[in-house]
């Protein structure tokens, strides 16, 4: 290629086909859709993961709370969750679904799932079958907690793996018994994430040696590097760290604060003594300054709490923007609290970047959704292809990739093997029930 | 034991923080060859800081930097000035990856900026890892993990409705934006491979977080439907998940677990769990709804159950019924865990200041790489003789002139 040919994602001309529900598997693929591979969702008419398959009007989450015609189409958690691919119906526990599969499989490079241990087994598609389809095919799977060891069959969602890794006893307010902490899936997105990052590895690595590879990926393996310091530091001094809540052990203010408005929040942190130095001067309270209380970080974190209150006071007069913009402008980190709705599109900065992509479904509408992770430069700009509608691309894929005849295709629509209407009851745990995916 | 994908593939991090670093970690533990440039004598500002900085004075023996740069090569460059710019294009001429981490701006203003980088070579691959990316009002904002945290969207959901919201513990955000620029920096270098035409990627850890799916995929609501995201308490009536009653963290006997049923179809085996398979037939818990009007006392006879049960106990029951469930550890019982001891994954590395320690290991297994040794974190400048004169075949005589200039 010359340096004026067109501009290509990274990943374009790479295939790969989605077997995945839920989060972190489709999340995967949807970094897989960003960064230019063309991703193949496949799905079932016998089991819905898309939502319920007769939602109640009024019901939150599609688009004017009207689940229409056709709800599997509709909702915006899937939605938002699918961009940058291509969707395909097949029943995999028939021979013709499973038959097509294995087609798919020879013209692709990358199958990933995020299903529960063993489910690709049973449905006739683990690794050692399709390595003999496609020899140098990459083939991930990430259940909780990996492909070996005694957890290996415990079901998990992001929640539980939270507490096994050891991060739902670093969080929560440290006043509070750990009954009271919120639900944390973080564990789930880190596991997409990283399965990104480990298909890349490997195609980059086929690219130089020819070979395909299989790939073990534990979520709760693929989150405790992300807590890596706290493991040292316990081996370093046999101390277990405790619970901060927002506090830092060694800055301090280091905290969320009131701000104006219901429900508003600034955060500031005061990393040294010259910004200790800059904040007073922030508030205008040069009484802080010689106050024996503050006057060393020693005192302060001693003092906290008497010091969180006279934060409070001057952060509560303001807006939470304003706040941080007058600390920032000493050098203080601080910035607003944003919920992931209303402020992340009302925030300037975000705004600015053109982070938030208008894309239009047709059968959801238009809608201001996230863009990628990235930036790339060279990039005419982001791409953000809308969520397939279930099956859409059937013909396509099925037709035009794998040749079918339109009476082929017509046959394995009557034996439901492929469609674009799921069945009745395929939002129950599926027609013929599989395990679920974390 | 590093799975070797990446080997062959030079990557120069000039980086502090935890989200460069730490995407070059995953490089580093793939394989790739990962020089690491520090500025001399202070070296990166991660040997200062976290919770543990500096055990008994030593820059080494910083847990952070410990496990943010396991199986790179480190050394230090004073980019200040020409002699050490001057190095630093060498180094970047026989690197295929950069990593940097600096003020935007600020590369370019020592003549270190993409435009001039790829003149020296065209399939360079740039990663430039910042709070707020290269662009925008806010690029020359301060942070810290609290504040980028929250300007991410997720902090806002967590807690208690009555009170603040709360960040996650550690470093959540910034390791998050470090998986993302390592999986978008080896898709570019997959690319510059295959094609010979290199990329500058512009990393926001507020980008990050906010297309984190549960951003993401909590922001459509709002787009289609006007729905509020709210920070709620497990268990409480504006509750995530359908049995509500049995979601969340609970106290048993000795400790806690964690759990999560998955619909109404799941209320049998959650009865079975309970050794209470009666309470199917109860007419007051027959339907969700009902099980819902009755929450209280259900999450009474659960309770119940669990006090007299110990997490371990409560995760075999659990799990014979297929229900998710995991009790909450501590770092100490996280390293000890049976499961992950059998699949070996903490590995011991030696350093010779910090001693033996169990580090975190792999985040995947690779089937068909070949596999090589784990090495310590570099102690600072330790591979500047090997990388300057392997790689810009300095002589020794050149190399003591550079550290009488305290170029390196």
């Amino acid at each position: 290629m010359t340096a004026d040919a067109p501009y290509e994602l990274p990943l374009a001309g790479v295939r790969a086909l989605e077997v995945a529900e839920i989060w972190a598997g489709p999340y995967c693929g949807a970094l897989l859709g960003d960064l230019g591979a063309q991703v193949i969702k496949v799905e079932s008419l016998q089991r819905l993961a898309r939502g319920p398959l007769n939602p109640r009007p009024g019901t939150a989450g599609y688009p004017d709370k009207e689940p229409g015609q056709r709800p599997w189409n509709r909702s915006a958690n899937f939605n938002a969750l699918n961009r940058n691919k291509l969707s395909i119906t097949l029943d995999l526990a028939s021979p013709e679904g499973l038959e097509c599969f294995k087609d798919l499989v020879a013209v692709s490079d990358i199958v990933f799932s995020n299903y529960a241990f063993g489910v690709v087994d049973r449905l006739g598609i683990d690794y050692e079958t399709l390595r003999r389809i496609k020899p140098d095919l990459l083939m991930v799977l990430m259940p909780g907690y990996g492909n070996t060891g005694p957890y290996k069959r415990y079901r998990s969602m992001g929640m539980t793996i939270d507490a096994v890794t050891g991060h739902s006893a670093l969080r929560g307010y440290p006043d509070e018994d750990l009954s009271r902490l919120s639900l944390v899936h973080h564990a789930d997105a880190v596991a997409g994430l990283t399965a990104s990052f480990a298909i890349c590895a490997a195609l980059h690595y086929r690219a130089r040696t020819g070979k395909g590879q299989f790939i073990d990926l534990s979520q709760a393996e693929a989150f405790m590097p992300h807590m890596g310091e706290i493991f040292l530091e316990y081996g370093l001094t046999g101390l277990l760290r405790e619970r901060r809540g927002n506090r830092h052990p060694l800055m301090a203010p280091h905290g969320c604060y009131p701000s104006l408005g219901d429900d508003r929040w600034v955060t500031i942190a005061v990393r040294d003594e010259e910004e200790w130095q800059a904040f007073c001067q922030v508030l205008q309270m040069p009484d802080l300054v010689v106050d024996a209380r503050f006057s060393t970080l020693a005192q302060r974190l001693e003092n906290r709490d008497a010091l969180d209150e006279i934060v409070a006071g001057w952060t509560s007069a303001r807006d939470r923007y304003q706040a941080a913009q007058e600390m920032q402008a000493r050098g203080i980190p601080a910035g607003p609290v944003l919920n992931c709705g209303a402020d992340t599109y009302d925030d300037p900065h975000l705004q600015a970047r053109e982070y938030f992509q208008e894309v239009n479904h047709p059968d959801a509408g238009t809608h201001l959704l996230s863009g990628p992770i990235w930036k790339l430069d060279g990039a005419p700009g982001p791409l953000h292809q809308p969520a397939p509608c279930l099956g859409q691309d059937n013909n396509y894929i099925l037709g035009r990739v794998l040749g079918l005849s339109d009476e082929a295709l017509n046959s394995l629509e009557e034996k439901s093997v492929i469609g674009t209407v799921p069945l009745e009851g395929a939002d129950m745990g599926g027609v013929r029930r599989i395990q679920r995916a974390n | 034991m590093p799975f070797m994908a990446l080997q062959g593939i030079r990557v120069l991090e000039i980086a502090t923080g935890i989200a460069g670093p730490f995407c070059a970690k995953m490089l580093a533990d793939y394989g790739a060859e990962v020089i690491k440039v520090e500025q001399p004598r202070r070296g990166d500002p991660s040997r200062h800081s976290g919770s543990l900085p500096q055990q008994e004075g030593n820059i080494e023996k910083s847990a952070l930097f410990l496990h943010l740069n396991t199986n790179k090569k480190g050394v230090t460059l004073d980019l200040e000035s020409s002699a050490g710019q001057d190095l630093f294009r060498g180094l970047v001429a026989d690197s295929q990856i950069l990593i940097e981490s600096f003020t935007p701006g600020a590369m370019a203003s020592m003549g270190l900026g993409f435009a001039a980088l790829k003149l020296l070579r065209p399939d360079l691959v740039m990663t430039s890892v910042t709070p707020f990316g290269q662009t925008g009002p806010h690029k020359d904002y301060q942070f810290t993990e609290l504040t980028i945290f929250a300007a991410g969207g997720a902090m806002y959901r967590e807690g208690g409705p009555e009170r603040e919201p709360l960040k996650y513990g550690g470093e959540m955000a910034q390791y998050y934006a470090g998986v993302a620029a390592a999986s978008v920096t080896t898709a570019a270098s997959f690319k510059a491979y295959m094609t010979g035409r290199g990329e500058w990627i512009d990393i926001s850890i507020q980008e990050c977080m906010a297309g984190h799916p549960h951003q993401s995929g909590r922001r459509a609501p709002f787009a289609y439907s006007g729905d509020q995201d709210i920070r709620t308490r497990p268990r409480s009536p504006g509750g995530e998940g359908r049995e509500t009653y049995a979601v969340g963290t609970f106290r048993c006997k000795g400790g806690y677990v964690s759990f999560l049923p998955l619909g109404p179809r799941m209320w049998p085996n959650l009865t079975r769990m309970i050794d209470q398979p009666g309470l199917t037939e109860e007419l007051r818990f027959s339907t969700p709804e009902d099980r819902g009007s009755n929450k209280d006392e259900l999450e009474g006879i659960f309770q119940h159950w669990f006090d007299a049960h110990t997490s371990e106990e409560v995760l075999t029951a659990a799990q014979r019924e297929g229900l998710p469930c995991g009790p909450v550890l501590t770092t100490d019982q996280v390293l000890t865990n049976e499961h992950f001891r059998d699949r070996e994954f903490f590995v011991d590395i030696i350093h010779p200041d910090a001693g033996t320690l169990a580090y975190t290991g792999p985040p995947f297994r690779l089937s068909d790489v070949p596999r090589g040794e784990d090495r310590p974190a570099p102690r600072l400048g330790q591979h500047n003789g090997e990388v300057f004169s392997e790689i810009l075949g300095m002589t020794d005589q050149e190399l003591d002139q550079l550290r009488g200039q305290e170029v390196i």
